[in-house]
């Protein structure tokens, strides 16, 4: 398989599964806003700074903006200047989507490239304008037909495995940062730090303590609601909603496919079928890489303690930032990691 | 005035005269409280909230929140009409209401142990005997059972009213199998979605109810079942019960298996749920079915409905079931008028929630004025439900009202009547008109109980509850089945 095409199943899947988790996101915010009885910069400025855009967004709109759901829903909806706004995803899926046409199917394509096209629209403006909550359910609807479609309509060999591979590493990026979110709750110290952005946004301040229950519940549902293991969750809980069983849950439950685990471990095997023992030499690095993330994960599971929460999912980012990194130079052919590494994929950034 | 700046849609909205509105006062001023909702509908015109409205109906379709209506043979499924105009209450006025509901639910809860247990209160007389036992849910032959986990009421539907001068007041308690909440949790979902500039942190949130209702039922597991490993699940009669929605969404958000009738199995003394991976012991059971449905060997012989031996589990403490059988006793109209003597009886307080001041036919001076005031009273049948079998004398025709003299004369126990009371109104949305009109409404607020540590289980409520509305103009029956409508309510977070 050429290097450019893989690099582009990657990308398609990644932005795919990045589009589909930020309408999520947003939706189940705007939710959690109306009623959580929490400051609105509690329930918004987590969105920006688990988006690692923090900085941009204070230069741009100053920091008190962070607590204003509009500016944060437009900034992460439309704005093209953001790396990881819904817009740049939809572009970025069909621009990588375009170059390889002839390997994905044309239902994937088109669906793809119809998401695009009526994302651009007007009737899209008119629809975030009057129904706010429609638009982010048909971006997650559409993301999920064009993912639906990879997996029943592609030729299941290394293109679509490594397609693949981009959604679940994106995924467990993802659903890393959005349980980093409330994290301060869990490990007790009320002012925690938030990945990657401490310095500039960090966690909101603890709500009242007379609150502190219901806030937390609220946060939970919203948090299990955004990685849609709400049914799931309940099932296996039978309606319990405690911190550390949410947490646990989208951490460590092997049967629910967008929790940490899960996505750790499918992705291990996509990786050893696309770099079989043979091909040790070309995708060693970043397969042994998440071996041992996938072994670290599962020691975690045994000793789970709450208060090193964010410590965990940290370690998950970074390290999941250097695998995607280092499987990106082993389909590159590169000769140094260097080469391959830094986003986004597609160089060109549109307006 | 006050009332029109910014409001496009408040604009020319009047209360009717001798009418309480929820949000606006005589002078069209919206209430302090009422202001994160009026302020939402600041600069929303006609047709800006046309649009939302027709958001939330389609919204209610996909979804799928449906009922059957009885009288409907072709097995319609209607969706409940929403307003999007919420009702609100303050944060002040909520914390009483909080408190008289579990204040009555208190008395209510030991009045049941005492009816099934040692009848004091028939013996020292704060209810006369005979309403006890001639009432059609009092089982006699439940008397001394112990339910397990010492609940009856677990879950608890009590109708409150606003009179116009602002006083709220129990209408009516539902100790049997209240529904309307998943139309609650619905309505809010609605509200959210639709609604693009919420305002934020001032309202309580409702969506833990399922959690705080699993909780409770756990919470009443059999002697020596440990609650953490027992097996909790919803009864249901199935898809054709006009409430099937509500069933299926509460076994879905609490993640409990939903059952019918045949599902469940009686081996022994112990109720047994058939899987495929063979039968498993069953510890609580959340019922939706009524009394009559549950066991066919102990209420009706002749019927093949229910799970035979299923109350002979529950009288041995094997399975408890939520609510208790037998209840209907509690919350009989020909009860109602004794429940603050009830009360004053077991908790030696004054109740804090007023209700409605009731003739009881049964007693002969009442029942004289009844007769010759039935123009100005509402007559209520007191095994009757649903806003089905009363009089609404001030409305009614002459021949009906001859009717019902004839009914009450002929078996004056089945009768209670009340005055009118001019039910508090809210703005609601008339598409006919394209405008807000008053309506009336009333509100049924939720209330789940969980084991008892003393003699009084602890009681959770949830904040608000579903505000019913009446959409016909001038009318005064709220009921889903008859036109009725309902509203979100908002209760005003203390925060704020």
């Amino acid at each position: 398989m050429i290097s450019r095409v893989a690099d582009h199943c990657f990308w398609v899947g990644r932005y795919l599964d990045r589009a589909e988790s930020t309408a999520r996101l947003l939706q189940v915010t705007r939710s959690l806003a109306f009623d959580a009885e929490m400051p609105t910069q509690a329930v918004w400025r987590p969105v920006v700074t688990v988006s690692g855009q923090y900085p941009d967004f204070c230069e741009r709109f100053g920091d008190k903006a962070a607590g204003q759901g509009d500016v944060v829903q437009r900034y992460m909806t439309w704005a093209p200047e953001n790396a990881v706004s819904i817009k740049t995803s939809i572009w970025g899926a069909r621009e990588s989507a375009r170059s390889i046409r002839e390997v994905l199917s044309l239902d994937i394509w088109q669906a793809t490239n119809e998401l695009y096209l009526w994302f651009v629209s007007e009737e899209a403006q008119r629809t975030y304008a009057h129904d706010r909550d429609e638009i982010y359910r048909q971006i997650r609807r559409q993301t999920q037909l064009s993912l639906g479609l990879v997996r029943s309509t592609m030729l299941h060999d290394t293109p679509m495995d490594i397609l693949w591979l981009g959604v679940l590493l994106e995924r467990i990026g993802q659903t890393a940062r959005i349980l980093d979110m409330h994290h301060y709750l869990l490990d007790g110290n009320g002012h925690g730090k938030s990945v990657k952005d401490a310095k500039d946004g960090g966690a909101p301040a603890e709500p009242g303590a007379g609150k502190h229950q219901i806030v937390q519940t609220a946060l939970w549902l919203s948090l299990l609601r955004t990685c849609s293991g709400f049914e799931a969750f309940m099932r296996v809980h039978k309606g319990r909603v405690t911190g550390h069983d949410a947490v646990e849950f989208l951490l460590f439950e092997e049967r629910f496919p967008r929790s940490l685990r899960y996505c750790v471990r499918s992705a291990l095997g996509l990786m050893r079928r696309i770099w079989p023992a043979e091909l040790a030499a070309i995708g060693g690095a970043p397969l042994a890489r998440l071996a041992a993330l996938d072994a670290w994960l599962g020691e975690r599971k045994l000793d789970f303690d709450p208060s090193s929460i964010h410590d965990l999912l940290t370690h998950v980012v970074d390290e999941t930032a250097l695998v995607c990194s280092e499987a990106r130079h082993a389909m590159s052919g590169a000769t140094t990691a260097s080469e391959a590494a830094g986003e986004p994929g597609p160089t060109t950034q549109q307006q | 005035m006050a009332e029109a700046e910014g409001s496009l849609l408040l604009k020319g909205y009047g209360a009717l005269s001798g009418t309480y509105d929820e949000l606006v006062d005589a002078a069209g001023v919206p209430r302090p409280h009422a202001r994160v909702a009026t302020e939402l509908l600041d600069g929303l015109t006609p047709e800006g909230f046309q649009r939302c409205q027709s958001l939330a109906e389609l919204s209610l379709v996909q979804q799928g929140v449906t009922f059957s209506v009885y009288s409907d043979q072709r097995g319609t499924e209607k969706v409940m009409p929403v307003c999007l105009v919420p009702r609100v209450m303050g944060a002040p006025e909520w914390e009483r209401v909080e408190r008289g509901l579990v204040q009555r639910l208190a008395a209510l809860e030991l009045f049941l142990a005492d009816v099934y247990g040692d009848q004091r209160t028939l013996r020292e007389g704060v209810v006369p005997g005979e309403m006890v036992e001639k009432s059609k849910s009092f089982e006699p032959r439940l008397r001394g059972v112990k339910p397990a986990g010492g609940v009856r009421i677990h879950i608890a539907g009590v109708d409150l009213i606003r009179d116009p001068t602002g006083t709220l007041r129990v209408l009516e308690d539902n100790l049997r199998t209240p529904s309307g909440v998943s139309y609650v949790l619905e309505n809010r979902q609605v509200t959210k979605r639709v609604f693009q500039h919420a305002v934020e942190g001032g309202v309580r949130r409702v969506d833990d109810y399922p959690s705080q209702l699993a909780e409770a039922l756990r919470s009443v597991s059999p002697e020596g079942v440990d609650p953490e490993e027992s097996t909790v699940v919803v009864l249901t009669p199935g898809p054709f019960n006009s409430a099937y929605f509500e069933h299926s969404f509460l076994a879905r958000s609490m993640g409990l298996e939903l059952v019918e009738a045949s599902d469940l199995v009686v081996d022994g003394d112990d109720v047994y749920v058939r899987t495929t991976m063979g039968p498993r012991r069953v510890h609580v059971i959340y019922r939706r079915t009524d009394d009559a449905f549950i066991d066919p060997e102990f209420f009706r012989p002749d019927s093949l409905l229910g799970v035979p031996g299923l109350m002979r589990a529950w009288a041995k403490g094997r399975v408890a079931l939520a609510n208790a059988p037998g209840n209907g006793v509690a919350d009989d109209k020909a009860i109602y008028p004794f429940v603050p003597d009830l009360i004053r009886f077991f908790l030696k307080e004054e109740p804090i929630l007023e209700q409605v001041p009731t003739f009881v036919c049964a007693r002969r001076d009442d029942r004289m004025f009844v007769v010759e005031h039935l123009d100005e009273l509402v007559v209520k049948a007191v095994d009757e439900a649903g806003g089905y079998g009363m009089l609404m004398g001030p409305q009614a025709t002459q021949a009906e009202r001859d009717k019902f003299r004839e009914l009450v004369l002929a078996e004056p126990r089945k009768y209670i009547a009340q005055h009118r009371v001019e039910l508090s109104t809210c703005p609601t949305w008339v598409p006919e008109r394209k405008r807000l009109e008053p309506r009336r409404v009333d509100l049924r607020p939720f209330a789940l109980a969980s084991r008892a540590l003393g003699t009084i289980p602890s009681r959770w409520v949830l904040p608000g509850g579903l505000t019913r509305v009446a959409l016909r103009e001038g009318s005064y029956v709220v009921n889903s089945s008859q036109g009725g409508g309902s509203k979100d309510t908002w209760v005003q977070s203390s925060q704020a």
